[in-house]
């Protein structure tokens, strides 16, 4: 049987075609982005001399690093076809917590678990809210998104928290080395949940219950609790993000994080991840976060205005869909 | 949430007022008067420390003026809504601050033929019967970059940070700096982009500058307001520079910037919300009570040098900047943030 069939001849050329064809279209899945990221530099490069020097890939990555920390959250969310909005507003709510503990003299440990905890608890709340109320994401974290806020004014009165302890502030503008560790901090919340994603079942899950949550749901995989944990982990990463921010900028600012939401969510879809779920990685969000980070460093640079920046960016965000809707239709 | 429990107690308090007037109508003389300060919005700090100063005037002290504040978000629609709300619940007066001068021109003029006077506070309405008491923001744009020129010694190149494209303060700023530095032919600006008054973006725009122009190809930085420059001398900081090489000046005169003022990391002047605030009461109280009225506030003694209070009736107070020293620094800050 076996000999028989290696035997027959007609198709193999067919094969080998059509081979090539999914290789390509394989490749630029994998490396278009990186390709178009590549190609970006490139241009930026000769259009400012100031590109491509250490220190300005330094500011280019403490730059990218809060969005990149929130959009490594927000792709876990979108990965089981849901979305997070509220993640500015915990941003500054956690921010404001993780201050406020650091200027009552607590320590660097417990200000910074306190953003931390804040923001897992608003996620919990999210987290409750769709999986167990079934309140579509989009609207449960909608409403976050305006709670988390209110709160944020309540609870330091509108005004923000200055005067924060020097170790705390090490978070934002410290280095480590030749790094900042605001960029440190992004690397190891990227390397941890890339690993989480793509080496451990509970990663897994995620990929199936975005994909085909009744098929997830026959083979025995709890949706309901896959589905609460991703805004947890994004409530947490964004009061990780909170914390870093509000040492970055030397105070905890109440109006912090406006609008966040959007970079980090073009990030991700920027990043082949799709909003239908099921499909995207870790590693394509973070090229979809330096992609913004250097359109608008890129810009800034040149002495671009504003207007434009806005206008690329939301091109692109198009652009990125797209290619990832032509994708699906030839599948 | 504490606006909103405020607002109840005060309707209470309403209440109770109105039937103790009915009650002693033959003694009430000291008639109460319900007026509502719409405010921009209440997510800075400024317009903060603006209500709070409006709530210790004399006369919303002892009960005379019963005050709603009204937080208009930052939108101007959700302003003129509420405005028209005022109108319609027969508010004796309306102090406004709007987001925009243009924007609410209609429904003021709406209001004042509907006889509630309105008297507009820390940014003019763009119509000439609207009594206005507040800062000069153009020339706060001007003192800014003259400080700028003197810091230089006439000669340099600048960066300017600019507020929200289209917004009357950032209008009216860039327009004091621009006549200023035209008249200094040896400073050149050359770079300009907004930074929406935000403190984070104004960091991540002058990291960007300070690559873009190495080695002292930006001798200092104008910012619009002081949110902003202490952002830019964040960025000027962790660059391992001083604002000695750097110097940035702003205006507004906020808790930090004039930490920072006293410092001398930036220059700053300030714009005194208890002024806007209790001055514009005043000149509402004026029209409703008549010529007999004399103003409460402490705030015509003050600024007695430069603005005279008169018959109460002028159609424009134009408050004055102050400039932050190190002498004045802590008096200032403990004004601003209302530590006593």
């Amino acid at each position: 049987m076996n000999t028989k069939l290696l035997a027959t001849p007609a198709p193999a050329p067919v094969s080998t075609n059509t081979n090539a064809r999914a290789r390509l279209r394989y490749a630029l899945d994998r490396f278009g982005l990186p390709l178009v990221f590549i190609l970006l530099c490139l241009v930026m490069a000769f259009a400012s001399e100031y590109f491509m020097t250490w220190r300005n890939w330094m500011d280019i990555l403490r730059q990218t690093s809060i969005n990149g920390i929130l959009a490594v959250g927000m792709t876990y969310v979108i990965l089981t076809k849901g979305i997070d909005l509220s993640v500015g507003s915990i941003l500054a709510f956690s921010g404001l917590c993780s201050a406020l503990v650091a200027t009552q003299g607590y320590g660097l440990l417990a200000a910074v678990s306190a953003g931390m905890f804040a923001g897992a608890m608003l996620g919990v709340i999210n987290g409750f809210m769709v999986a167990n109320l079934t309140i579509p994401p989009f609207v449960a974290t909608l409403g976050m998104l305006s709670v988390a806020r209110g709160m944020t004014f309540i609870l330091n009165d509108g005004s923000p928290v200055t005067d924060l302890p020097e170790n705390f502030l090490a978070l934002g503008i410290g280095k480590f080395g030749p790094i900042g560790i605001p960029i440190i901090i992004f690397a190891v919340v990227a390397l941890i949940f890339w690993m989480v994603l793509r080496y451990t079942t509970y990663g897994r899950y995620i990929y199936a219950v975005g994909g085909n949550e009744k098929s997830a749901r026959t083979s025995g995989i709890g949706v309901r609790k896959v589905t609460f944990s991703v805004y947890v982990v994004s409530g947490l990463l964004a009061g990780l993000a909170g914390v870093v921010l509000a040492a970055r900028t030397t105070s905890a600012l109440p109006q912090a994080g406006g609008s966040y939401e959007l970079d980090a969510i073009a990030a991700v879809v920027i990043g082949g991840t799709s909003l239908s779920g099921g499909t995207g990685s870790i590693v394509g969000t973070l090229f979809g976060a330096l992609l913004i980070g250097v359109i608008n460093n890129g810009l800034n640079l040149l002495g671009v205005s504003s207007y434009y920046q806005q206008v690329a960016k939301g091109l692109i965000i198009v652009l990125a869909v797209l290619i990832d809707v032509w994708r699906k239709k030839k599948r | 949430m504490k606006l909103s429990t405020k607002k109840v107690g005060k309707s209470l308090a309403a209440l109770a007022a109105i039937s103790l007037l009915s009650s002693s109508i033959a003694f009430a003389q000291d008639k109460t008067y319900k007026i509502g300060a719409a405010v921009y919005g209440l997510k800075g700090q400024y317009m903060q420390n603006w209500v709070r100063e409006i709530k210790e005037h004399p006369a919303v002290k002892d009960g005379t003026v019963q005050l709603t504040v009204f937080d208009g978000n930052y939108d101007a629609m959700t302003q003129n809504n509420q405005i028209e709300t005022m109108v319609t619940q027969h508010y004796d007066a309306i102090i406004f601050v709007p987001i925009d001068t243009k924007a609410g021109v209609a429904t003021v003029t709406q209001a004042q033929i509907s006889g509630v006077p309105v008297i507009a506070s820390n940014t003019k309405v763009a119509s000439a019967n609207v009594p206005f008491i507040g800062n000069d923001d153009v020339e706060g744009g001007r003192l800014q970059a003259q400080a700028m020129v003197d810091k230089l010694h006439g000669k340099g190149t600048v960066a300017i940070i600019q507020g929200p494209i289209g917004q009357s303060a950032q209008i009216d700023r860039q327009k004091g700096e621009i006549e200023v530095l035209l008249k200094n032919p040896q400073i050149k600006i050359i770079e300009m982009k907004t930074a929406n008054w935000s403190r984070a973006e104004a960091l991540t725009l002058t990291e960007d500058w300070l690559n873009a122009h190495p080695n002292g190809g930006i001798s200092g930085i104008i910012s619009q307001n002081d949110d902003m420059a202490l952002g830019a001398l964040q960025a000027i900081k962790s660059r391992g520079l001083s604002p000695n090489d750097v110097p940035v000046t702003a205006i507004d005169g906020m808790p930090d910037a004039i930490q920072a003022a006293k410092k001398g990391e930036v220059i700053t002047f300030l714009q005194d919300a208890q002024a806007q605030s209790q001055g514009a009461l005043d000149m509402a109280l004026r029209t409703l009570v008549g010529k007999d009225y004399k103003p409460q506030s402490t705030i015509w003694e003050r600024y007695a040098k430069d603005v005279k209070w008169g018959e109460g009736t002028d159609k424009v107070y134009i408050l004055p900047w102050v400039p932050v020293t190190g002498t004045n620094a802590d008096a200032l800050y403990t004004q601003v943030t209302g530590t006593k």
